[in-house]
């Protein structure tokens, strides 16, 4: 056509789409499975395993389909010899193929990630070691409930300095719980159940190294629970905007072998349970089952 | 159709015209899309270079980077604010006010929308929401803190965050004044595209365009009075004492609140269910645009043009059902979890015609490189992009750990302001002739493409690497976590990729204006293309069509027919 846009068959701009979207489908593959997902410490595995058949069918269908793209915009520059463009423009049998082809690809997707959701999401297990996580602008209390396995009542209207989860010390299930601020200590390849509650707004309890991540939701008791599969030190993060100090909310959960646990137990427990005015000979037995 | 001379006034300040309220949502969405650009480069600022002073920048935020340094309660406005402005004020603005307005009459054969006094009220009322955000950064303790989601109680305790303060009312205020507009513009839409398509132009001979705005229409209607409920209950909350969202037992700054009673769940799914619809009232439009661009540059009918249709409305129908997506580890019962993924998932289908749909209207084309097909290339390769990394959010077992890190920041950049942004550029470079009677600057488009392009993949891909890293978003530094210091390059990298990004805009903004007066002037078809709006005159007056108005013979897309001896058939020629 004589009145076409100026320039506009210019095959430099055509040829140079198809190579930059090649360009950028190889670099950003190639870069991005230089970025693993963090270190794997608890039996959620099969959340990895999910996510790497994910990536495998969602990373093939994106270099596929912008390798087409590119291509598509190469082979049909307007300025190519004998340039042609057809009117074809509908096709049942290709509308239908690929319309019921990614439902195929899905429906599998969907039902391992329902399985999984279910067995993240299920109960935890009776002997599961539980703890109490208690959200606050800007900090984590984790409360233990004792050798009892029972928490103390809290009272929102006893928060204080020296008691940050507002425990009310009048109740009997109160009396051997104590608390660690910014730290958590659970036993390795032992199933642990996280309550939570926030004292405030809402934070989000999250355990990178873990696969584990839940909301704490003012009025409500959230829970979570896995099971650490390897002992060491690990960083838990807010993943919930809390504040203007939300950035620095962060805390370590320490996973040690059964017996490294129950020795901390008694020489850690003791001190907070003297704190709560209570017989310190009491308190190894918290370890006990 | 007779109109009287106009004065300035009636002409550009109170008009009733729709091509005018159009480019006065254009001027009002662009500066607002400015500011959002500078807070986003500020926000870049602070994790390519964290705590880092910067004393020349302590002129402008005396408070919020006193000495140079922004503080975290600065940091924080800055994201939440960015955030809306850019989902309400450009997102929203530009393509479905602006060129739902601009397009909708020319592009059915209509004089004007059907409610004109409703639509120049209805962007009168938008703008006080836009000047009470923008007021809202000087007043004491600074704009609104709680992210753009405002979820309670950071965003109802005023005590929480310096900026839940007054910041946060006049953010309420505003969202209340943007919905009230919003919901005008959205009825005006859905009876003007019901009632006044001309002779011939039977539904199913729309447009794409005009489809994709005639559904956000609806989901606009019926989505964003959720928002409006919610904004309301919230002020009350903030103001009047009651506990909506708030319940007992909270405990901030050494006081016990007095509420009781409320939950804050309750706000996220009367924010999330304006706020998923939200999502394709952005991405609709935008598809639209990309297929009319595509048609016409490919000089080939669109691909599947009935399934392009099926699905605007398949993807319009289950925004509805697919809110809690955003909720899968926010305390809501696990069983409702599970619902929701199998209908967000469900979304991929229709998502998937209309990319397949695309690539087959490319093949077999003869396309012809302008920065409206340039810019419509790149939203199908965005939409493609952002729309994979969808699958591993909407699946809840894979979105516990990717859930509130950077990889939504990456996956929603991609899908909804990426392929949103490019639609809408796209739009700008296709039809600004009709919109000012003259061309803009093809070289300039073309920078301005390329440096976009390529600069959107540098900064927004490689956030997908920070968030399988483990990077919470909205974090002031993440170097505070030993995990995340291995990342620094990744952030200095994005960083420096988003102030080239920002810098490619400033183009694209000189060629909007300077081409007003400069442009090369416009016929009135220039593209060649088929709608019905090409038919008007190069810059059509008040009443678009001087004559009788055309009717519409055939549908949109009648490109390289064969047997014809042009390569195009527009609509209104039999």
């Amino acid at each position: 056509m004589a009145d076409e846009p100026k320039g506009s068959r210019g095959s430099l701009q055509g040829i140079a789409m198809a190579v930059v979207i090649w360009a950028i489908v190889v670099l950003s593959s190639l870069y991005y499975v230089r970025y693993g997902v963090p270190e794997l410490a608890s039996d959620r595995g099969y959340l990895d395993s999910l996510y790497y058949v994910i990536l495998g069918i969602t990373g093939a269908a994106y270099i596929l389909y912008q390798l087409a793209l590119g291509y598509v915009i190469y082979r049909y520059r307007g300025d190519r010899p004998g340039a042609e463009s057809s009117y074809w423009h509908e096709s049942h049998k290709l509308e239908l193929t690929w319309t019921i082809g990614t439902a195929a690809i899905l429906i599998p997707i969907v039902f391992t990630g329902l399985i999984y959701w279910d067995r993240v999401r299920g109960p935890a297990p009776e002997d599961a070691v539980t703890v109490m996580a208690v959200g606050a602008q800007f900090q984590w209390d984790f409360h233990y409930p004792g050798a009892d396995g029972e928490f103390g009542r809290f009272d929102p209207t006893l928060y204080a300095i020296d008691n940050q989860i507002g425990l009310d010390e009048t109740d009997p299930a109160a009396a051997d719980d104590w608390v660690l601020t910014n730290q958590l200590v659970i036993p390795v390849n032992r199933p642990t159940r996280i309550l939570m509650r926030s004292k405030d707004v809402q934070h989000a309890l999250f355990l990178p190294n873990f696969r584990v991540k839940q909301d704490l939701v003012p009025g409500m008791t959230t829970e979570v629970w896995f099971t650490p599969v390897k002992t060491g030190s690990y960083e838990v993060a807010c993943a919930e905007l809390c504040g203007l100090g939300h950035y620095r909310m962060r805390a370590f959960l320490e996973v040690m072998e059964e017996a490294d646990y129950r020795q901390w137990l008694s020489d850690n427990a003791p001190a907070a349970v003297a704190d709560a005015a209570e017989p310190a000979a009491e308190a190894p037995s918290a370890s006990a089952e | 159709m007779e109109h009287e001379k106009q004065g300035f006034v009636s002409k550009y300040i109170f008009s009733f015209d729709h091509k005018m309220i159009g480019k006065q949502y254009f001027t009002l969405a662009m500066s607002m899309g400015f500011i959002g650009g500078i807070l986003a480069v500020l926000i870049r600022l602070q994790l390519g270079f964290p705590s880092q002073p910067f004393p020349f920048l302590e002129n402008l935020f005396p408070v919020g980077m006193a000495s140079g340094i922004m503080t975290p309660e600065f940091y924080v406005s800055l994201f939440t604010m960015h955030g809306t402005i850019m989902v309400f004020f450009l997102l929203s603005l530009l393509p479905v006010s602006g060129f739902g307005n601009f397009l909708i009459p020319l592009q059915i054969g209509a004089r004007d929308m059907a409610f004109p006094f409703l639509n120049m009220l209805s962007f009168w009322t938008v703008v006080p929401g836009a000047i009470i955000i923008i007021i809202s950064f000087f007043v004491e303790g600074g704009a609104a803190a709680s992210g753009w989601t405002a979820y309670p109680p950071l965003s109802a305790i005023r005590s929480a965050i310096p900026g839940s303060d007054l910041g946060q009312t006049l953010w309420l205020v505003g969202m209340i004044f943007f919905v009230a507009s919003f919901t005008m513009g959205g009825l005006n839409f859905v009876v003007t595209i019901l009632n006044l398509r001309t002779k011939g132009l039977r539904m199913m001979r729309m447009p794409l365009t005009t489809w994709a705005q005639f559904i956000v229409g609806i989901l606009g209607l019926l989505s964003f009075p959720a928002l409006a409920a919610g904004a309301l209950l919230l002020t009350f909350d903030r103001s009047l004492g009651t506990s909506f969202f708030l319940p007992a037992g909270i405990f901030i700054g050494d006081t016990l609140m007095p509420h009781e009673g409320g939950t804050p769940l309750l706000w996220q799914h009367l924010f999330w269910f304006l706020g998923h619809p939200e999502v394709y009232i952005i991405m609709l439009p935008a598809m639209g645009f990309t297929s009319d661009i595509l048609a016409t540059f490919c000089r080939r009918p669109i691909f599947g043009y009935k399934s392009m249709v099926y699905a605007i409305w398949a993807i319009g129908t289950l925004s509805f059902l697919v809110w809690g997506h955003h909720m899968f580890v926010s305390g809501m019962s696990p069983f409702l979890g599970s619902l929701f993924v199998v209908t967000t998932l469900a979304i991929a289908i229709p998502s998937a015609v209309k990319a397949f749909n695309w690539l087959f209207t490319i093949a077999r084309a003869k396309i012809q490189f302008t920065s409206a097909s340039l810019f419509g290339l790149g939203v199908v390769s965005l939409f493609v992009t952002g729309g994979l990394t969808g699958i591993f959010l909407g699946t809840n077992a894979t979105d516990i750990q990717l859930h509130d890190t950077y990889f939504v920041v990456g996956h929603f950049h991609f899908i909804m302001a990426g392929a949103g942004l490019f639609g809408a550029f796209g739009a700008v470079y296709y039809w600004y002739p009709k919109m000012f009677g003259r061309m803009l600057s093809e070289r300039l488009g073309k920078i301005h493409f390329w440096i976009t392009f390529v600069a959107y993949y540098a900064v927004f891909f490689p956030m997908h690497y920070l968030g399988v890293s483990g990077m919470m978003r909205r974090i002031y530094d993440p170097n505070v976590y030993e995990y995340l210091q291995p990342l620094q390059p990744v952030n200095l990298f994005i960083t420096i990729s988003a102030f080239v990004l920002f810098t490619g805009q400033l183009i694209f903004i000189y060629n909007y204006f300077a081409s007003m007066r400069r442009g090369a002037p416009a016929t009135s078809n220039p593209w060649n293309a088929t709608g019905l709006e090409w038919s008007t005159p190069p810059h059509p007056g008040h009443g678009n069509w001087e004559g009788e108005i055309p009717p519409a013979h055939r549908w949109p897309y009648d490109y390289s027919e064969p047997g014809k001896k042009r390569d195009f058939t527009p609509q209104w020629e039999a």
